[in-house]
């Protein structure tokens, strides 16, 4: 940290002596020798004392030097004085290899040049090699940018006051090791998602992300994967966007630390195939973070840790304790691992939509459920009451899924007045009142239930018994609750099992259990709000000719979406139950807000006091 | 009030209690013995995948990997006697959490129909959900 301020110091200086340019140069330069304490900083640093040591062995001076600050400093600018030197100038800054890999390189009166100018000028000098120059920012005079080359900035150091610039003035270049602090906006956070996409490979669902920070879309941005927050803000992306991705490379990012990774392997859970070559990771346990990931290939070559291993079967042993699968280790095959038979993976078997006890049974279950929901969607639960037998049982359970019970979770409050859970619940009385006993109680509580909006389509559904005198169906699934008082629309899960006798020409619930959960995360993206439909009815059976229960009541759909159709059959329905004609039933639905509910209460009402002309009755 | 309404329903209560103690006990820890739940026609639906009679209920439950049940909610009702015949039988519904092989928990709903035969109750169906999204069409 003195570093930088020492570095801040010794600018300031070169800053006040560039007004007055005019003066020698030879002299001034001495100002920008290092300070002595800077080796004693290093000193203290272990991750830096390794880079100063590489150093000294480059100039073959004597490492009995670092003991001495005071001289070191001197021998450290000796560069420029050794026979054969490209660099005549004495007392040159000696540029350290930082631990992270980034330079920050700062032009002082770079902005009085054209940017583009500049920068080809600066290509030109460091020819052969060549850079990027990323998140290019210009105050004032000044312009700075980073570099993620040692080399190039060790270039770029020596070309400080090197060459004469059209204007007359040599170019002032100043190169420390360093990164800017970055904070991800949502413009970057979409220049991220733009670049990753362009990165993709859905065929092979593999993403390269080799060298991210230099991707021409990102230059602007200081977009390096070894700051964290990028690195978790790219992970979000994937789960989000493409949770399916099988192959990962982040090799060349210079990423050194992955712990923080624990709490976001899950969004990489499909990861198979990890490349991390040519990065700064130093210990093997950095890798801790992403046990559980089921990596059959991994790449680590080009990391510190790699060297850490004298022993190459010590170094595959480490890798299989985290990562058993692994078959492909830094490109070679490794031989198939060794294991107990008893320790075979036992994996669950593949989850069904739908069972059904049988065949036959489907095309009913399929209605009885499209007529139920679409009742129970509607403003109008009350015509679900003849749906239920008259004596029918109905009670309901809640409980937040597991890991969800943070603030973030949408409460379920409404329902937990009336949550007959009897392992909390004990007392004989209140289990007994808790249980909505009889059709009318059930429909006064499915009435006061949230509005809803079922995901008809992705119901599970297991017909469990069939028989001419009983049905037993499971529903499992997810609505979306409505009008009740969240900002968001809470998205609910939930599994209702139904007994179910037949009734006249159709059928009855006799026994309603309904358990109600948040959705979690993974079922919400799969969520789909089923538009309101008219009923049409897919009945693909010829044998049903009788309809399900609530199919004699036709179905009341939200007022404001109500297509011509459904309006048709509304006026039929009406016409029908009314006796009115065709045009006053239409009328009257209009009248209502096609609102059938209404349109009978308000037709009844009318009628009974003689109200309604006789010409309404004439067909 | 209807009388032998509130003790059937308080039975229904109190078999489901021990009833769900005696089932996820044998799932977890005595799998060789679950069949004996069953009716000898049980039908166990797990995830979608049905499977009928007692005997093959017993082998695919040995097939699955090893687990651990943590019940959350518990609800029993008596089937009202139209849909029975005026057998004695119970709707049991659960929801909870289950571990396998020490992985990390997954949130689970169940139901069960008991009914009571030669003095036993023994399950006549049971359906075991996993709240999760749907990864199959079927």
């Amino acid at each position: 940290m003195s570093k930088k301020f020492q570095n801040k110091t010794s600018w300031k200086n070169q800053y006040s002596e560039h007004d007055f340019r005019s003066n020698n140069s030879g002299e001034r330069r001495l100002n920008f020798k290092p300070n002595n304490k800077h080796n004693k900083n290093k000193g203290n640093n272990k991750d830096w004392s390794h880079a100063v040591r590489v150093h000294f062995n480059d100039e073959d001076i004597d490492m009995g030097f670092i003991a001495g600050p005071s001289k070191s400093g001197n021998k450290f600018n000796r560069k420029g004085h050794r026979s054969g030197s490209p660099v005549p100038k004495p007392m040159k800054r000696k540029l350290w290899e930082g631990p992270g890999g980034w330079y920050k390189v700062v032009l002082p009166y770079g902005n009085k040049y054209d940017k583009q100018f500049l920068q080809q000028t600066l290509l030109e000098k460091v020819s052969p090699l060549s850079f990027m120059p990323i998140f290019w920012k210009a105050t004032g005079n000044v312009a700075t940018f980073y570099l993620d080359d040692f080399k190039v900035a060790q270039k770029l150091q020596e070309l400080d006051y090197g060459f004469q610039m059209p204007d007359g003035f040599k170019l002032l270049i100043k190169v420390h090791p360093g990164s800017p602090n970055v904070d991800i906006s949502q413009e970057m956070k979409e220049k991220m998602k733009l670049a990753m996409a362009n990165r993709y490979n859905a065929v092979n669902k593999a993403l390269d992300l080799t060298k991210f920070h230099a991707d021409p879309m990102l230059q602007e941005y200081f977009c390096a994967l070894y700051k964290p927050i990028i690195l978790i803000a790219v992970i979000d992306i994937i789960g989000e966007n493409i949770p399916e991705l099988e192959a990962l490379s982040l090799n060349d990012n210079k990423i050194q630390i992955l712990s923080f990774l624990k709490k976001y392997s899950e969004k990489l859970k499909n990861v198979k195939i990890l490349h991390l070559g040519q990065n700064k990771i130093r210990d093997i346990t950095m890798l801790d973070s992403l046990i559980g990931l089921p990596l059959v290939e991994l790449l680590l070559d080009g990391n510190p840790l790699c060297d850490k291993f004298k022993d190459q079967s010590l170094y595959i042993s480490e890798i299989r304790t985290r990562f058993p699968k692994i078959m492909k280790l830094d490109g070679i095959e490794l031989p198939p691992p060794i294991s107990f038979d008893l320790e075979e993976e036992q994996t669950l078997p593949t989850s069904l939509q739908t069972f059904l006890c049988n065949a036959e049974g489907g095309a009913i279950v399929r209605q009885f459920l499209e007529q139920y929901f679409q009742l129970f969607d509607s403003d109008n639960r009350q015509m679900l009451l003849q749906a239920y037998h008259e004596n029918a049982l109905f009670s309901m359970t809640m409980a937040y899924p597991y890991g969800t019970k943070d603030k973030n979770s949408n409460w379920l409050h409404w329902y937990s007045t009336d949550n007959r859970n009897i392992i909390r619940v004990t007392d004989s009385e209140r289990r007994f009142k808790l249980l909505k006993k009889g059709n009318v109680s059930i429909i006064s509580f499915l009435k006061e239930m949230p509005m809803s909006n079922h995901d008809i389509m992705n119901f599970k559904v297991d017909l469990t018994v069939f028989t001419p005198i009983m049905m037993s169906l499971t529903v499992a699934g997810m609505f979306k609750e409505l009008k009740s008082g969240h900002k968001q629309p809470p998205i609910r899960s939930f599994l209702r099992t139904l007994i179910i006798v037949p009734a006249g020409s159709g059928y009855c619930i006799t026994n309603d259990e309904l358990h109600i959960t948040n959705a979690t995360e993974d079922q919400v993206k799969t969520f789909k709000s089923t538009p309101l439909p008219p009923p049409a009815i897919i009945v693909t059976s010829p044998s049903i000719s009788s309809p399900v229960a609530p199919a004699v009541v036709p179905v009341v759909p939200v007022a404001n979406a109500i297509d011509d159709a459904t309006k048709q059959q509304m006026v039929q329905a009406l016409a029908t139950s009314s006796g009115m004609n065709l045009e006053w039933s239409a009328k009257c639905l209009q009248e209502t807000e096609w609102n059938f509910e209404r349109a009978t209460l308000v037709f009844n009402e009318v009628h009974k006091q003689g109200g309604i002309p006789a010409e309404a009755f004439v067909k | 009030m209807d009388v032998s309404l509130r003790s059937k329903v308080d039975q229904a209560c109190r078999v489901a209690e021990e009833f769900t103690k005696l089932y996820y006990e044998a799932a977890d820890k005595r799998r060789h013995l679950i069949s004996r739940l069953y009716l000898d026609t049980g039908l166990l639906t797990w995830n979608g995948n049905g499977v009928m009679g007692n005997e093959r209920i017993q082998k695919f439950y040995m097939d699955l990997p090893p687990t651990d049940h943590t019940l959350n909610t518990l609800d029993a009702q008596p089937i009202l006697d139209e849909a029975v015949n005026g057998q004695l039988t119970y709707l049991i519904q659960v929801s909870g959490t289950v571990k396998y092989q020490e992985k990390v928990p997954k949130t689970f709903q169940q139901n069960f129909i008991v009914t009571a035969e030669g003095g036993k109750w023994k399950i006549v169906s049971d359906c075991f959900r996993l709240q999760e999204p749907i990864t199959e069409k079927s």
